[in-house]
């Protein structure tokens, strides 16, 4: 294989080689509370004062969020209300689930086997069913199952991950109920890294102190999926791709009562009536917060925030956004894109452009961040050739550690991913720079994952708030959309007995536009954003709707 | 100044036939929307993991049929790119509870794997670098096991069942096996279940109730039970 | 002598007991059978296109991986596999443009040159000699008479036959070798029916009554036959041939390779009669071959 890094890269590689011995030996220590603190002010993307303001309008006005953030709260509706014909609903449904990513399928999959009509609940999804951040993840789930862990020590370091700004109730069903969720997956047929005896393969994570993430090779969150898929197939749940919620309905009574789909392709609109609307619409990372690249997919634009903060749903903790610090800055083509936790977790490390090491390998995400980033900062990192900032994760270290294949077998999707650029990444260390990666904030809900202040409204998964306080801690969203995916779908099931609709409305979005107004909002902003916006400058500034 | 160059650097490329100079650092994808291009299907991650963007590609003067995905391919000078957003497939329907792990049920669901020629196009397409033909022909002879490790990286994108003449879906046939694995055929996890039912009998929930009323009343206490919990990862 | 091996998919299926006691008693012979470590089907499919060169590339390709272990010979038991394989390599040996073609598309490969040489386990007992055969006996299978059975593929077409396409006597050999009587049946090279056993069961039915009656009518205690496909029909359609022929009486089917286990002594688990339809365990017990047995899972 080439090696397919420029000659100035190289040339640091070779000092990475160099220290690679002596690093086996000394790990650098794990920060105090107060260093981390300290760390966290001084380099952590948050703390940036300019990075954020004060939203004007909504059940959040007054509360700081990220420009990115506060310009969808602060946006005017895609449609206009008196465009909408109200009057001809084209499904009638008793659940409603937005979007099919992890929350969507599992909640779809737990309310059929609740005792839901299997032909009143329909799912909706911006893209295909399945293409979601759920797909994506690689490290693993976590679940205190093993004999030395338990559920209270998972309880603690959560919290402490979160720096304990976590809803302490959410986070005891979300440990408690983990366990359960490794099960079913193992009823459904999911296969776990596991030994002969059927013993769970569990690995270290940043800020856990016992091994308890569970993985399927680096694909956990693909293999977990496409089975939810599966099920959802086999079972027949209607579903529609490529077709987006844009807006909430509302009945007279004040009840989300359903929403307003877009159809992606044929671009037309139609009209869901629904008992209960389930929000699982995920995350946030398309909207590159402070110009940070991502790793999230294609559709992943805050949508659930909008149109829940416009029936009046607040969010929380919308003031910290998760950086994961190994993202891919080299090769371009790949930039962004993640390098799972589960690496430093087997034992790569860290190393600055001379080859040495400056932060403990699994400190939480947000201070190994930080450290990345003052790293960089004091000139000791590198500039790629298309001026991505990074230092080096000396990956070869793995295979080293735990003998050689081990890369191949247990990060084959990671190998691959570099093999197709050229780069041997057991051989040679990968360039990593802080991603935008997960939506720790979100919609507040209560632990049967109603919305708080809404009838009618569920939400789970990482559109939602309030499990990781202000960091999550790998392994425990996978896990979040698992627990309260299944809670979502029971407690719906349950809550649609004895629920009725009255008649549709979208007066609240008049209502909001009126407010916009009069905050002065200018009205060229409009939300849910639905896709990121790539094309080239030139094609945007010359496109004309000719076609209508 | 050398990486200046290098940023500049431009490749010719013709999508769906119309030619277009994009950065030599994009991927397919990024070089379509420097193009002008908005996706709305034939994407899905963008990181190698969906199967959304996979598609085709030839270059000018090659006879030869390329396969990738979209996303993770770098664009190189006089490729012809094009995008395939959709694949109608078959999928066999069950109730996995109701199925046997036997070799023969592979068959019994998905009997069109018996016209499989051994001609290895499958694999040849496969961007995932699987040995397609190998699992369709381990699912033949009704070896689970084989199938599921050998089908494990697949991320369903279709290419392999676009290309095969005997019109088999390999991938929709791995799914199944895996299921069959994961449920039948690999030993289950008995900590796990104990776990469970130990979780069943409430023997953590006093001190799960206890921690979250410290965590609303007395915070200081817990960060401290936090930083003396013992750790032990090695 | 260690030889390569294929097995194809049916002995992997449901001819469990045919693949375990050929390898269990070739190595009482001193053989190894070497299973190839990547195969595939052997290629017989029903033809996908016009170009009937794609017909090829199964067999021919599991030739390449033989010839990639650098070696000259592989051995099958399933007739089928046998024939396929055979009929392939000879027709690329005879065409070179074939060949070409064959070798261009499967451009990943080596090209193959055709230096590999199809063998039928039958042939490889006939070269060693029955009489040595003969040397390893333990147990003589006497008061056993079994009516042997020979299909279409083992010996027809006459090209690849492994004997006379006629009047073949190979399996007479080798049972009277290991001490059986025989008894001759003129259905002996009647076709079972094959994969109509698929979408016709009824023909197999009736193929299969013809040939298991006569054998019974004779005084066969049971059939024995070299191929998979063919037990299958023998076998498990005698379910469907009771219930054609409601004065039909069920015989066991017995692989050649099983009655050369039980003639060595065996282990038990070594001849797979757990899923075979007619039990062949009361005839075997009665003809005191198999004397302490273990109790056998039936699995219908
Ligand atoms: C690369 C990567 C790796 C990760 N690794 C891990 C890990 O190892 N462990 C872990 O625990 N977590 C991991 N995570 C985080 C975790 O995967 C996500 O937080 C979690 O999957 C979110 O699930 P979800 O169902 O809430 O959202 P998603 O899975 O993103 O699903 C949301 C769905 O809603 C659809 N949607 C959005 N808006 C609309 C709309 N307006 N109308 C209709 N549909 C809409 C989307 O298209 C999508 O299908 C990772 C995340 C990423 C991106
Ligand atoms: S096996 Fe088929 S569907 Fe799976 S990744 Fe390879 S080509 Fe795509
Ligand atoms: S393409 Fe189809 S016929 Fe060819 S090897 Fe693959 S599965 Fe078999």
């Amino acid at each position: 294989m080439e090696r397919g890094y420029p000659e100035y890269m190289l040339e640091s590689i070779e000092f990475v080689k160099k220290t690679r011995e002596r690093r086996l030996k000394e790990i650098p220590e794990l920060m105090t509370l107060e260093e981390r603190e300290e760390i966290l002010r001084q380099y952590h993307p948050d703390y940036k004062e300019d990075g954020k303001r004060i939203v004007k309008v909504g059940a959040n006005a007054g509360e700081f969020m990220p420009h990115e953030v506060a310009d969808l709260i602060e946006a005017y509706p895609l449609i206009e209300p008196e465009q909408i014909d109200l009057s001809t609903i084209d499904y009638d449904s008793d659940i409603l689930i937005i979007g099919a990513g992890g929350a969507g399928l599992t909640a779809a999959l737990w309310a059929v086997s609740s005792g839901a009509d299997i032909n009143r609940i329909l799912m909706v999804t911006k893209l295909r069913m399945g293409d979601s951040n759920s797909k994506m993840s690689q490290g693993g789930i976590q679940a205190a199952d093993c004999e030395d862990d338990n559920p209270t020590l998972h309880y603690l370091d959560v919290l402490g991950g979160g720096h304990f700004t976590n809803d302490p109730d959410l986070v005891k069903w979300l440990v408690r109920e983990a366990p359960m969720i490794i099960k079913w997956h193992e009823e459904l047929g999911i296969m776990y890294d596991k030994d002969e005896e059927g013993c769970m393969f569990v690995a270290p994570g940043g800020g856990t102190c016992r091994k308890r993430m569970h993985s399927c090779k680096d694909y956990t969150g693909m293999e977990i999926v496409r089975v939810l898929m599966d099920e959802a197939l086999n079972l027949d749940i209607p579903t529609l791709e490529f077709t987006s919620a844009v807006e909430l309905l509302m009945d007279d009574a004040g009840k989300v009562a359903g929403a307003v789909l877009w159809d992606m392709e044929k671009e037309d609109y139609f009209i869901v009536r629904a008992k209960a609307t389930l929000m699982a619409t995920g995350g946030f990372g398309r909207l590159h917060v402070q110009e940070f690249a991502t790793t999230n997919h294609y559709g992943a634009t805050a949508d659930g925030l909008v149109m829940a903060n416009r029936v009046g749903a607040r969010i929380i903790d919308m003031d910290s956004v998760q950086y994961h610090p190994t993202g891919s800055s080299y090769p371009e083509q790949i930039v962004g894109l993640l390098c799972t936790e589960k690496l430093r977790g087997r034992g790569a490390q860290p190393v600055n452009k001379y080859g040495e090491e400056f932060v403990y390998p699994l400190e939480p995400r947000d201070v190994e961040s930080a450290a990345f980033i003052r790293e960089c900062a004091k000139g000791n990192g590198l500039v790629t050739p298309t001026g991505m900032p990074g230092v080096w994760l000396d990956t070869p270290l793995i295979d080293i550690l735990h003998g050689e294949g081990t890369i191949e077998k247990e990060f084959s999707a990671m190998f691959l991913k570099y093999a197709r650029f050229d780069i041997d990444m057991t051989k040679d260390p990968i360039f990593v720079y802080p991603t935008l990666h997960f939506q720790n904030g979100g919609i507040v809900i209560n632990k049967r994952t109603g919305v708080v202040g809404v009838e009618g409204l569920f939400a789970s998964g990482e559109t939602t708030g309030g499990v990781h306080g202000k960091n999550r801690l790998m392994g425990n969203s996978i896990l979040d959309y698992c627990v309260y995916g299944r809670r979502m779908g029971i407690y719906a099931t349950e809550y649609v007995k004895n629920a009725t609709v009255g008649k549709l409305s979208l007066d609240h979005v008049t209502k909001y536009v009126d407010l916009l107004e009069e905050a002065g909002i200018p009205k060229e902003r409009k939300a849910p954003i639905l896709l990121p916006e790539y094309r080239g400058e030139r094609t945007i500034s010359h496109a004309l709707p000719l076609l209508g | 100044m050398e990486e200046e160059a290098e940023k500049e650097k431009m490749v010719k490329v013709y999508i769906m036939g119309r030619e277009f100079e994009v950065p030599a650092t994009l991927n397919i994808v990024k070089a379509f929307e420097y193009a002008g291009y908005r996706f709305v299907r034939g994407i899905g991650c963008r990181g190698g993991y969906c199967g959304a963007c996979a598609t085709v590609y030839r270059f000018k003067d090659d006879y030869r049929l390329n396969f990738a995905l979209a996303c993770q391919k770098a664009v190189e000078n006089n490729m012809y790119l094009t995008i395939l957003p959709f694949m109608p497939a078959e999928k066999a329907i069950y109730d996995l509870n109701n199925l046997k792990p036997r070799g023969s049920v592979l068959l019994e669901l998905y009997p069109e794997i018996a016209r499989c020629v051994a001609c290895n196009t499958c694999t040849k397409a496969c961007p995932q670098e699987l040995e397609v033909m190998d699992y369709v022909q381990a699912a033949i002879r009704g070896d689970i096991e084989e199938v599921s490790n050998l089908s494990f990286d697949c991320i369903q994108c279709g290419l392999c069942a676009m290309r095969c003449p005997a019109e088999i879906v390999p991938y929709n046939v791995g799914q199944l096996a895996r299921r069959l694995y994961g449920k039948y055929i690999a030993p289950q996890a008995m900590h796990t279940h104990k776990r469970v039912e130990e979780i069943h009998a409430c023997v953590f929930d006093e001190e799960l109730d206890n921690y979250s009323l410290l965590a609303k009343e007395d915070v200081e206490k817990l960060k401290k039970i936090y930083v003396e919990r013992e750790i032990k990862v090695g | 002598m260690k030889i390569p091996y294929f097995p194809g998919c049916s002995l992997k299926t449901i001819g469990e007991g045919f693949e375990k006691s050929a390898i269990a008693s070739a190595a009482v012979l001193d053989i190894e059978l070497n299973e190839l470590p990547r195969w595939v089907c052997c290629g017989t499919v029903s033809s996908l296109t016009t170009d009937d060169l794609m017909h090829h590339l199964a067999p021919v390709r599991n030739l390449i991986r033989v010839q990639d272990l650098e070696e000259t010979q592989l051995v099958t038991l399933c007739s089928v596999c046998y024939s396929t394989l055979k009929r392939s390599n000879t027709l690329v040996k005879n065409d070179p443009e074939k060949l070409k073609t064959m070798n261009q598309f499967m451009y990943r490969e080596s090209d193959y040159q055709c230096n590999v040489k199809v063998l039928h386990f039958l042939e490889l007992l006939r070269e060693i000699g029955f009489d040595k055969i003969k040397e390893k006996i333990k147990k003589p299978l006497r008061g056993l008479t079994l009516s042997p059975y020979y299909g279409c593929l083992l010996v027809r077409p006459k090209e690849f036959g492994i004997d006379d396409p006629e009047t073949p006597t190979i399996l007479q050999a080798l049972t009277k070798a290991l001490g059986a009587d025989v008894i001759d049946n003129p259905y002996q090279l009647k076709c079972c029916g094959s994969y109509h056993t698929v979408d016709k069961p009824n023909l197999v039915a009736d193929l299969g009554y013809k040939i298991l009656t006569y054998a019974r009518n004779s005084g066969a205690d049971a059939l024995v036959l070299s191929c998979p496909l063919c037990a299958f029909n023998l076998d498990n359609r005698q379910r469907e041939i009771k219930r054609q022929y409601p004065d039909f009486v069920e015989i066991p089917i017995l692989y050649f390779t099983q009655l050369m286990a039980l003639a060595f002594d065996l282990d038990e688990e070594r001849l797979g009669f757990d899923i075979h339809y007619v039990d062949p365990v009361p005839l075997l017990k009665e003809k005191q071959l198999l004397i302490d047995s273990l109790p056998l899972i039936k699995e219908k």
